[in-house]
């Protein structure tokens, strides 16, 4: 085994194939997109050279500023929901219940493979009001609450707040199964004795799991960041952005800019924008988790 | 080495050879946003079809597209420079784009190389030339659409309204009596944005005249002219005092539709369109005679005159100038004589095109429109027909915000100025 990766000729067989798909299909179009956002127009037809001013326009544009903001606070809430649930979940899987636990993963994973339009109708009947109540507005009639109907879709706090729900419903299963797979891999040694040294619940919690799941912390906070910043089909599934521009996020901007907007090179620069965010975002969270040795 | 060389090219020829064999069949690609079964794809299938029976290396490539899509689509397929042989496309702004960068087919000119000039009909031919800013016609039209406001007979006796408003005061009016009686005066399919801001224009239409928006575009009126403001405030006025019910912006168009029908509210503008739906007596549980229509009701000291209408073609066809060659031609002879007739004789619909055999039997809804269309005499345009795409965006998505008064009458008309102006700047 070792001899073989000293052979300089098979890493290349091995590692070559892989890196030259990865540059060509990341490295390349984001090169080529940095290109195109020095430029004005569309390709082909009016497409001018405009140094940086695209980037410049970014900071006077109404819509880019509030899909950043409205981005930023819907990363900060769905972040911390899918995370944080996602850990909680595994914790239940794990020590809450004894019966069904199989059946209990699986409705919780279940809404990962559900594909993303469908869970944006199923949200959409769900919180509906004309031309009849859905499941939550009948929910709060039956219970007396009937005052609090409103039209959840149709406000633009209340989109947002659906739309943060939906996505951490979505995706919470997701990582409640890899902090599952993370908590199994704690040597049972390690818990037991801690509870005979009179470790128990949150103790517990703090002082053995946490430090031991700070990996795979590291790792579900980046996929999810990264997974937010870039959010896309989840809102365009429920509301198409709306009510107004309230739930419009930066890569729906991205796209209508480009590919509606005939304005290939403010897209690509608002694409930038996105990608820089995840970079420094990603640098971060390493430099706040990586660091500290345990 | 030489030998791997010789296989390589034995390869290419072989393959050089199966592409000579092909070069004689024609094969056109035709993106539509149409399902296959739906009236305007089926008509050009159908033709396609009768045609391919003397012309068997014909081949049609049918893709289709989301509506919503369709302006995406074609600019990438743009920008790659591969535009299909025939596509759909929307008229006004985003068309002069595809005529300025001479990618299109003028179909003025064509049509008179084939001699088939007279196929066209001249009432749609003037319209889409004038939503072209009058640069010549290169798109086909695929029906002639005339809208207003459609109203549930029994909603209105039950509210003790004798006859449709024919001001907008008395409209007002016929709101209150309405919402008395416990029926939602208006619906509108918020949620696909395009039918609210249709109901601004109504105003806009009345207040200053038919080419109010045109102006409006061309900097001859300002956005900002008290005018333009009144007409978002009226609309949101009407929001707020709820004659759209709660959640607007949250039914979509065909919701919309079957509260009309059902009785739930009283008013829906849309367009002749409407009629398939209103004919389909599964779907339309007011029945035959349960619909009836009426043009916008003027505003008292506006511009606007009782015998403009809100008209428009559709969607319509464009060809590719790169890709089209005397096989499409002759393909496109053979079609577009035959359209009028067809869409007649399947559809009762007008399409744009000279009809030889007038049917008789047109079911109920489809006669009100073609009697309405006969009192047409002023075209005027929907609400983005003259803005870029990106004007036409924030007008939408800030039509929802004004309804939902999270944005004032004065900013609405701001932002489509800033946007209007941002794109002529850079013509």
């Amino acid at each position: 085994m070792e001899s073989l990766l000293r052979d300089k000729k098979a890493i290349l067989v091995f590692v070559l194939p892989a890196a030259l798909i990865y540059l060509f299909s990341v490295f390349v179009p984001i090169i080529w997109s940095t290109y195109y956002s020095l430029f004005s127009g569309l390709p082909g037809i009016n497409f001018k050279f405009f140094g940086l001013r695209n980037y410049a326009k970014m900071w006077g544009d109404r819509i880019f500023l509030g899909a950043f903001s409205m981005n930023l606070e819907y990363v900060a809430i769905v972040v911390l929901g899918q995370v944080g649930l996602g850990l909680l979940c595994a914790l239940l899987f794990m020590f809450g219940i004894r019966k069904y636990k199989t059946f209990v993963r699986t409705i919780v994973f279940f809404p990962v493979v559900l594909p993303v339009v469908a869970v944006g109708q199923l949200f959409t009947k769900i919180f509906e009001i004309t031309p009849n109540n859905g499941l939550f507005n009948s929910l709060l009639v039956l219970l007396g609450l009937g005052d609090l109907v409103q039209p959840w879709l149709g406000q633009p706090r209340s989109a947002f707040l659906v739309l943060c729900s939906m996505d951490i419903w979505t995706a919470m299963g997701f990582y409640a199964i890899i902090f599952y797979a993370a908590l199994m891999d704690i040597p049972t040694e390690m818990i037991e004795a801690a509870r005979i040294d009179g470790a128990n619940g949150l103790r517990l919690l703090r002082n053995i799991l946490l430090p031991s799941l700070r990996p795979i912390t590291l790792t579900c906070l980046v996929f999810s960041f990264t997974g937010t910043l870039k959010v896309f089909e989840s809102s365009l599934a429920l509301t198409r952005g709306g009510p107004g521009t309230a739930t419009k996020t930066l890569s729906m901007y991205m796209y209508d800019s480009a590919f509606l907007h005939s304005q290939y090179g403010y897209g690509s620069s608002i694409a930038v924008f996105i990608l820089i965010e995840c970079i420094v975002v990603t640098a971060v969270i390493n430099g706040v988790f990586g660091r500290r040795k345990y | 080495m030489s030998k791997r060389i010789s296989v390589l090219l034995a390869v290419l020829v072989v393959f050089a050879g199966l592409a000579g064999a092909q070069a004689k069949a024609k094969t056109i690609s035709f993106l539509s946003i149409w399902p296959e079964a739906n009236d305007n794809s089926k008509l050009i299938l159908d033709l396609t079809k009768e045609y391919q029976a003397t012309h068997p290396n014909f081949k049609l490539d049918f893709e289709l597209v989301d509506t919503n899509s369709l302006q995406q689509k074609v600019k990438v397929l743009l920008a790659s420079d591969d535009l299909p042989d025939v596509f759909a496309y929307e008229s006004g702004t985003p068309i002069l784009e595809l005529i300025e960068a001479g990618k299109i087919v003028d179909i003025e000119k064509a049509f008179k190389d084939l001699g088939i000039s007279e196929y066209l009909d001249a009432g749609a031919v003037s319209l889409l030339k004038r939503l072209a800013s009058n640069k010549g016609l290169y798109d086909l039209p695929l029906g002639m659409n005339i809208e207003g406001l459609w109203y549930n007979k029994a909603d209105f006796t039950k509210a003790g309204i004798k006859a449709p408003p024919a001001t907008w005061d008395e409209l007002m009016t016929d709101c209150e009596k309405l919402k008395k009686v416990g029926i939602q005066p208006f619906t509108a399919g918020g949620k696909d944005k395009w039918p609210l801001s249709r109901v601004l224009n109504m105003y806009v239409m009345r207040k200053l005249g038919v080419d109010a928006m045109e102006k409006g575009v061309a900097g001859k009126i300002s956005f900002s002219d008290p005018a333009f403001i009144e007409s978002a405030k009226v609309v949101q006025d009407m929001a707020k005092k709820g004659y759209f019910g709660t959640g607007i912006t949250t039914v979509d168009y065909a919701t919309a539709a079957d509260t009309l029908f059902s009785g739930k509210a009283a008013m829906l503008y849309n367009g002749s369109w409407f009629a398939e739906n209103l004919n389909d007596s599964k779907r339309n549980v007011a029945g035959p005679e349960g619909i009836g229509f009426f043009n916008i009701p003027l505003v008292k000291g506006g511009a606007g005159k009782m015998d403009d209408y809100s008209m428009n073609c559709g969607t319509i066809l464009c060809l590719s100038k790169a890709k089209y060659d005397a096989a499409t031609a002759d393909w496109v002879k053979y079609v577009f004589t035959r359209m009028g007739d067809k869409a007649m004789k399947d559809y009762g619909a007008v399409k744009g095109y000279k009809v030889t055999n007038a049917k008789t039997d047109l079911p109920g809804y489809t006669k009100l429109i073609q009697a309405e269309l006969k009192k047409a005499k002023t075209a005027g345009l929907w609400f983005e027909a003259n803005f870029d795409s990106k004007t036409s965006q924030v007008a939408q998505d800030n039509i929802q915000a004004l309804f939902l008064g999270m944005i004032t009458p004065e900013q609405y008309w701001k932002d489509i100025d800033s946007a209007n102006k941002e794109y002529q700047a850079s013509k």
